[in-house]
C-alpha cells in the first residue's frame, strides 16, 4: 500500500523506522506546512517497508511517502 | 363490440415495457453487479409506493397483420414515489436499452423529470447510468423522427438550471454516466457516485481520437477523478449506500423553496457540555487538531452517532462542509481543517464554500460556522488558480447571505478569507484561543519589523520577542470588551449557546413567507 502526501511541505520529523509494524491511524512522519506540523498516518495497518523521502526534503501535493505492507 | 382487444394490449404493452433491454442485457448487466434501473427505484423508494409516468412510452413493431408484435420501452423510467413517507419524484436511465443513450421517447422522459419536479414542488432524485447522443442514433429505423426540436420550444436545459432553486435535487452516478446524462447529475444539490462508476463528458475512444491518450473509462472519470474535481460530493461503498446517502441528504431538507425544514424532536440534551471541548486546541499553535470531533462534539447524537453529514470532504478539502441537526433544527455546518494547509482557503475550497451558501440560503438552512481561518492560500499554485477571484465570489454569497448565521471562533480569523465565516447579522461567539488580525503573527511580524529584526544583535529573539508581544495582543478579551464578538465562553458551553441562538434565529426567520433564493445554486 502506498501512503501518499495529500499536501505540499517539508519533512520536519520522521517518527517510523522501516521494519515497524504500523496500527492504523499510527504517524509516520510529520510534514511541516504552512508553519503547522501535519501528521501522515497509516491508512490501514501494516508492515513499514519503505520510506521514500528524509527529513528537510521538500514534498509535492500527491508524492510517495512511506510504502506499508 | 366491446374494448377487450384495446385492454388486452394494454396489459401486453405494460409487460413489455418491463422488459427493459431483454433477459441477456439484463443478465449482462447483474453480471456487473449493478441493478437495473426499475430495481434501484424499488430499493430506493418506500415499498410499493413507485408511481411510475409514461411507462407506455417507446417504439412498438408491428406484425404483418397490423397487430403489435414487440417494443422497446423508453431508456428512462420515470415515476412519483415515497421516500421515508414524502412524496419525491425519481428518474434514471435504463442501461440495459442502448446503454442508456437516450432514445426518443428516453429523451423525453428525462427532460419531463425536472419538468415534473418543477409543477409538483417535489424533492428530485436522479439514479444516473447511461450515455449521451449517439451519432449514429437518430438514423435508424426505430428512432426516425424529426431532425431537431422546433424553433419554438424551450430549451430542454431550461428545467434543470431551474429545479436547483426550487426543489432539493439530489443525484447518483451508478455506472457510466456521460453527456447529458453527466450533465444532469451534477445540476444537483448533492452527488454521489459507486466505486465503479465513471463520470465523463466523452469516452475512451473519443479522448483517444482527439487527443491521443489511451485511458480506461475509470482513469478518465472515476471517483479518484471526481471526488477531487468537485463534480461529485460523496463515494459510496455499493449501490445501496449511495441511496441511503440520498435518503441522509434529503431529510435535512424541506420539499421545495417555498417551506422551511422541519425539525425533529432531538434525541439529545441541549445543555449537553463536552469536557473534550477544554482543551481540543493545542496551545501550541504549529499543532493542528480535528475540527470534525469538535463538530461531532455540538452537534445532536442521533440513533447512536453524530447527525454531522459531511459533503464534498475530497474536494477543496481545507474547508468542511455539511448539514446537521441541532436542538432537531436543519442546519448547514462550515468549518476550517487545519490538516490541509492550516485550513487556507483555496480556489476549490472557495468554489465549494459559495456552491454550499447558496444551497443553504435555498433552502432556509441556518449556518452555523467554525472558524481557523489563516487567509487564502499563498504561493505560486495558488496565484495562477485564481484563488483572489474565487474566494472574493464566496465572501460575496457569505455577504449576501440571508439565512440565520452563528460563528464560533475556534482559533484564527485573519485576512480578507476570514470574512468568507461571518455572515451579516451573525452571532459571534469566541473561544479563548481565538486569535485575529490582518495576518498571523508567524507571518507577518517578520514582513513588518524586517528592518528592527536585522539590526538587533539576537535577530531571532528579537522577532520571537516581536511575536509574543503581537499574539497577546491578538487576545479575544479586548474584542470582548469592544462588543466586537457576542461572547467569549467556555468551549464546553458551545452547544448549549448555539441552540439557545438557534431557536430565537429560526423563530425570526420563520415570520416571514418562505420563497426562491435570489440567485439560487448553481452547478
Amino acid at each position: 500500500m502506498q501512503v501518499k502526501s495529500e499536501i505540499a511541505g517539508s519533512v520536519w520529523k520522521i517518527i517510523a523506522e522501516t521494519g515497524a509494524i504500523m496500527a492504523a491511524d499510527d504517524v509516520i512522519v510529520i510534514l511541516e506546512s504552512m508553519k503547522m506540523e501535519i501528521p501522515v498516518i497509516a491508512p490501514k495497518a501494516g508492515k513499514l517497508m519503505q520510506l521514500h523521502i528524509a527529513e528537510g526534503d521538500m514534498i509535492a501535493e500527491g508524492q510517495l511517502i512511506a510504502t506499508l505492507e | 363490440m366491446n374494448w377487450d382487444s384495446e385492454i388486452d394490449e394494454i396489459k401486453q404493452r405494460r409487460k413489455l415495457a418491463k422488459q427493459q433491454g431483454g433477459k441477456d442485457a439484463i443478465k449482462a448487466h447483474h453480471e456487473k453487479g449493478r441493478l437495473t434501473i426499475r430495481e434501484r427505484i424499488d430499493a430506493l423508494l418506500d415499498k410499493n409506493s413507485f408511481d411510475e409516468i409514461g411507462e407506455g412510452a417507446g417504439v412498438p413493431d408491428y406484425n404483418d397483420k397490423g397487430k403489435l408484435s414487440d417494443f422497446q420501452p423508453a431508456n428512462f423510467i420515470l415515476g412519483f414515489g415515497r421516500l421515508d413517507g414524502r412524496k419525491v419524484i425519481v428518474g434514471g436511465e435504463d442501461f440495459t436499452v442502448r446503454g442508456g443513450s437516450p432514445n426518443p421517447a428516453g429523451l423525453r422522459k428525462s427532460v419531463y423529470t425536472e419538468r415534473l419536479a418543477l409543477q409538483y414542488k417535489l424533492p428530485l432524485i436522479r439514479l444516473h447510468e447511461g450515455g449521451g447522443g449517439s451519432v449514429g442514433g437518430t438514423n435508424k429505423e426505430k428512432d426516425r423522427r424529426p431532425l431537431g426540436d422546433p424553433v419554438f420550444n424551450e430549451s430542454r436545459f431550461v428545467p434543470l438550471a431551474e429545479t436547483l432553486s426550487a426543489v432539493p435535487v439530489a443525484s447518483a452516478a451508478l455506472g457510466p454516466v456521460a453527456g447529458l446524462p453527466a450533465a444532469r447529475l451534477v445540476a444537483s444539490h448533492f452527488t454521489v457516485m459507486t466505486q465503479n462508476a465513471a463520470v465523463l463528458i466523452a469516452g475512451p475512444q473519443v479522448v483517444k481520437r482527439a487527443l491521443g491518450h489511451d485511458m480506461t473509462k475509470e482513469e478518465l472519470g472515476g471517483p479518484q477523478v471526481h471526488l477531487a474535481s468537485g463534480a461529485i460530493d460523496n463515494l459510496a461503498e455499493d449501490e445501496g449506500d449511495a441511496l441511503s446517502q440520498i435518503r441522509r441528504f434529503l431529510s435535512f431538507l424541506p420539499d421545495n423553496a417555498w417551506a422551511y425544514p422541519e425539525k425533529l424532536t432531538s434525541q439529545d440534551k441541549a445543555d449537553r457540555c463536552e469536557d473534550m471541548l477544554a482543551d481540543i486546541v493545542p496551545t501550541n499553535r504549529r499543532q493542528p487538531f480535528q475540527m470534525r470531533k469538535i463538530i461531532d462534539a455540538v452537534v445532536d447524537q442521533q440513533d447512536g452517532g453524530s447527525s454531522f453529514f459531511e459533503m464534498s470532504r475530497k474536494y477543496g478539502p481545507s474547508l468542511i462542509t455539511g448539514l446537521a441537526r441541532l436542538d432537531g433544527e436543519s442546519v448547514g455546518i462550515i468549518g476550517n481543517d487545519c490538516m490541509y494547509y492550516a485550513g487556507a482557503m483555496t480556489a476549490a475550497a472557495a468554489q465549494k464554500l459559495r456552491r454550499f451558501v447558496d444551497f443553504c440560503n435555498s433552502f432556509h438552512l441556518p449556518i452555523v460556522s467554525f472558524v481557523d481561518e489563516p487567509g487564502f492560500m499563498i504561493g505560486p499554485d495558488s496565484e495562477k488558480a485564481g484563488t483572489i477571484r474565487h474566494g472574493t465570489a464566496a465572501i460575496s454569497a457569505v455577504l449576501q447571505s440571508r439565512v440565520p448565521w452563528a460563528s464560533v471562533q475556534v482559533l484564527k480569523a485573519f485576512g480578507v478569507a476570514a470574512q468568507a465565516h461571518f455572515g451579516p447579522d451573525g452571532y459571534v461567539l469566541s473561544w479563548p484561543s481565538a486569535a485575529s488580525g490582518a495576518l498571523p503573527v508567524e507571518g507577518g511580524v517578520a514582513v513588518a519589523f524586517a528592518r528592527e529584526i536585522a539590526a538587533a544583535e539576537d535577530p531571532a529573539a528579537r522577532q520571537k520577542e516581536l511575536e509574543d508581544m503581537l499574539a497577546a495582543s491578538q487576545s479575544p478579551f479586548p474584542r470582548a470588551e469592544g462588543l466586537s464578538v457576542h461572547e467569549i465562553i467556555d468551549p464546553r458551553e458551545t452547544r448549549p449557546k448555539l441552540i439557545s441562538w438557534l431557536h430565537l434565529a429560526v423563530a425570526a426567520m420563520q415570520t416571514e413567507t418562505p420563497g426562491p433564493y435570489l440567485t439560487g445554486m448553481r452547478p
